[in-house]
């Protein structure tokens, strides 16, 4: 009898989860699932960039960030920092700094995020640029960009 | 045969040689001794009756434990477990390394966390309150929690939109 209602209760907890997680598989499987790349660049003109600050944000589509690449240059070759919170989510603020002498003047991918895009909804982005230093650390004027990369599609 | 007051009685019709008495005694007598096949068969017979539902019992319990310990890691796996808070930094910190805005721009940002860098790599006397993490050092630790404090999204800000 004991082991009667052990097995109803066990069934009682897997088969929700079980219709759950199927749900939503079957949900984002019938949805197009692709991924990109989106490069973001930073041209700080005529002076070296020691430290920079950027937040993005997916305005329009359905995205999920999922992974994040260091900058070109090697003073950032180092992974940047950010929230890890911000994984799987539409929205970001990286960062990273470089005290060495070698830094990169004019225009360079500063960092890559690897994008999980869902649906045929092409998506848009803000990119701002919250601060860029020099290395005293004084902030410097600077233009941000981005580059949409490859795209893979599943 | 009469029957009186519903019993029998005696009928002197009914007796027999006491001849005929050994013989019945002899044909119907039990038998001294089981042979030993016969023994292993009854219990082999019993074993097999009142065994297995002992074993099915069993095995009923095994697969109630597996389903129930398959329950437990299904409903761990579904919790979203793999959202971390933040980093490895305790969040507690945050809130110390939110008062840590070095160059008084008014924000925290990297270029604070950069400055505490730089004043740690020149070994210059660095004040005490920006030991972030109460270690009793302000080093590289303090630097990433800093910047950490820099990025961190604020709870209500987080999620899609």
């Amino acid at each position: 009898m004991r082991t009667i209602v052990i097995i109803f209760i066990t069934i009682s907890l897997i088969v929700p989860v079980l219709a759950r997680q199927a749900d939503e598989y079957e949900t984002v499987s019938q949805q197009k699932v692709r991924f990109a790349s989106l490069h973001i660049y930073l041209d700080s003109g005529s002076r070296a960039l020691a430290a920079y600050q950027f937040e993005l944000k997916a305005t329009a589509g359905e995205v999920k960030i999922v992974g994040i690449e260091n900058g070109e240059h090697p003073a950032f070759d180092e992974p940047p920092y950010y929230d890890p919170a911000a994984m799987a989510n539409d929205r970001i603020i990286i960062a990273a700094f470089s005290t060495g002498k070698d830094l990169p003047k004019g225009r360079t991918r500063i960092a890559s995020i690897q994008l999980q895009i869902i649906g045929d909804v092409e998506p848009e982005y803000a990119l701002e640029l919250t601060v860029a230093g020099d290395a005293n650390g004084n902030e410097i004027p600077a233009k941000i960009s981005y580059e949409k990369g490859d795209k893979n599609e599943n | 045969m009469t029957k009186e007051n519903g019993q029998f009685v005696d009928n002197s019709d009914l007796k027999v040689s006491e001849q005929f008495k050994a013989d019945l005694g002899s044909l119907f007598r039990p038998q001294d001794s089981i042979p030993p096949e016969v023994d292993r068969a009854v219990l082999d017979r019993a074993g097999r009756k009142f065994i297995r539902p002992q074993r099915r019992r069993s095995i009923f319990r095994r697969i109630g434990i597996v389903a129930a310990t398959a329950a437990v890691v299904i409903l761990a796996f579904s919790l979203d477990l793999s959202r971390k808070s933040t980093t490895d930094v305790p969040e507690s910190y945050f809130a110390q390394a939110k008062s840590a805005d070095i160059d008084r721009s008014g924000r925290v940002d990297i270029l604070d966390a950069f400055k505490l860098a730089r004043q740690i790599e020149a070994a210059i006397d660095i004040d005490t309150s920006l030991d972030m993490n109460g270690d009793g050092l302000v080093n590289q630790g303090d630097v990433d929690i800093v910047a950490m404090a820099a990025v961190s999204l604020p709870l209500q800000k987080q999620g899609p939109g």
